[in-house]
């Protein structure tokens, strides 16, 4: 191995990185967010016994979920291209539907996993069933699901990388950047990779904390 | 918007279609055999390949594909002194990538194979190799067929990420097919289209399997 490495482009080049990285957390949280929105409700589509909103969240999970990521990003970045979206929000819109779907499978079985009574008892105290779901259910069925939300949100973070073919200049795309200005591969890739691993695992500590400690709040008030 | 731009770039789509169904299956049979691989160092007696192992499975778990793609494409050459081509960066990438993933599912595997067999066999006087390899890793894998096919419908659709360096598979054809006629609506309908129908076969073949094989409880 004829490699000498040198650290110093890592530093001149900080702002770039700084940049890629902030833009990579705005396109991860946006599309977090967007995604747990999508998938909560497509995936209470999934649980409910009404045919036509079952069929529809089957639809839009198996649509979504049998297409690569990048064919969803040039969806919205070619094949509407007429609509002249922004490239960051190209990606954002693939990347929440893409992910929201896995999140809306989650979230199915999370549903279905909490006992039937719960949402019987919820209906017969009085409540909505907009209300059982949103103050019974989700809060049992999200604390069950955190290990596996938490492993889509780390995949929808690096995920993000690929909104870099459409030129958002993310992470990834800075660290092309520094390698075509100064052919340093291995500083720039590996810094980002440390990067990226920083972010996924506060990301999915985050996300079990919070998901976690919601369920146990709703422990102690029975 | 122009339908016909598809049946009169046939040919060169369908030729994109080979070489992603040529790269999937590669790195399908590859991907396997270094998860499987993987998987039995980080579940095996030898401690150092443990740890090695776990390190190895954590790093590429935590970076994205197109990272390591690029590692391969532009940081290995130098190293081992030889120029990949973009097909076989990409076909090396990806097993590389996915094999991580692999062995996850089978430590998944071997931890669903109840201890009482392990028990039983060493009772028997099997050794400790003979219980690895012919009480649980038979039982590991027909446990993880679900897992291991999510990970194959995950790779067929990775596969488009191939054409970011430069590959002519499924995704790059269609993109200078619309480069070169600039009908994105169709172009991408087809291109969505096709990759559904491959991830839906593969799924199905998938249960097939694991209605056949599964281990009933």
């Amino acid at each position: 191995m004829q490699y000498t490495f040198d650290w110093s482009v890592i530093w001149r080049y900080r702002g770039t990185l700084l940049h890629g990285l902030a833009l990579t957390l705005l396109l991860s949280l946006a599309g977090l967010a967007a995604a747990l929105a999508i998938g909560m409700i497509a995936g209470a589509g999934g649980a409910s016994r009404r045919p036509a909103l079952k069929t529809a969240a089957l639809v839009y999970v198996e649509l979504a979920r049998n297409v690569p990521l990048l064919v969803h990003i040039y969806f919205w970045y070619l094949g509407l291209s007429a609509l002249r979206l922004p490239a960051f929000w190209c990606g954002v819109l693939a990347l929440s539907i893409y992910s929201g779907a896995y999140v809306a499978e989650i979230v199915r079985a999370g549903i279905q996993s909490v006992p039937s009574g719960q949402r019987a008892a919820a209906l017969a105290l009085g409540l909505s069933p907009a209300a059982a779901l949103r103050s019974v259910i989700y809060p049992q069925a999200l604390r069950i699901t955190a290990p596996s939300l938490a492993g889509v949100f780390s995949q929808l973070i690096k995920d993000s990388s690929l909104a870099s073919v459409i030129s958002v200049a993310e992470l990834t795309f800075a660290a092309g950047v520094i390698e075509g200005d100064t052919f340093r591969t291995f500083e720039a890739y590996i810094t980002i990779t440390l990067l990226y691993f920083l972010v996924v695992t506060a990301v999915s500590r985050a996300a079990l904390f919070v998901f976690g400690r919601r369920g146990a709040e709703v422990d102690r008030r029975f | 918007m122009d339908f016909t731009v598809i049946p009169r770039n046939l040919p060169y789509l369908l030729g994109g279609l080979g070489v992603t169904l040529e790269t999937a299956l590669l790195v399908i049979l590859g991907g396997a055999a270094f998860g499987l691989g993987l998987g039995i160092l980080r579940t095996g007696g030898l401690s150092a390949a443990r740890v090695l192992a776990a390190g190895y499975i954590e790093i590429i778990r935590g970076t994205p594909l197109l990272v390591v793609l690029f590692f391969v494409y532009f940081g290995l050459p130098p190293v081992i002194g030889y120029r990949l081509s973009a097909y076989e960066a990409a076909v090396i990438g990806f097993i590389l990538f996915i094999g991580a993933y692999i062995a996850e599912d089978y430590r998944s595997g071997v931890a669903a194979v109840p201890q009482q067999q392990r028990e039983g066999a060493l009772a028997l006087g099997l050794t400790p190799r003979q219980v690895r390899h012919h009480v649980v890793l038979p039982q590991a894998v027909r446990q993880m067929i679900p897992a291991l096919f999510n990970q194959f419908v995950r790779l067929v659709k990775f596969t488009s990420v191939a054409a970011v360096i430069g590959v002519t598979e499924l995704t790059g054809a269609a993109l200078a097919v619309n480069a070169r006629e600039f009908q994105p609506v169709p172009i991408i309908a087809t291109l969505a289209a096709s990759y559904f129908v491959l991830c839906a076969l593969l799924s199905l073949v998938g249960r097939g399997l694991n209605r056949r094989y599964a281990i009933q409880a």
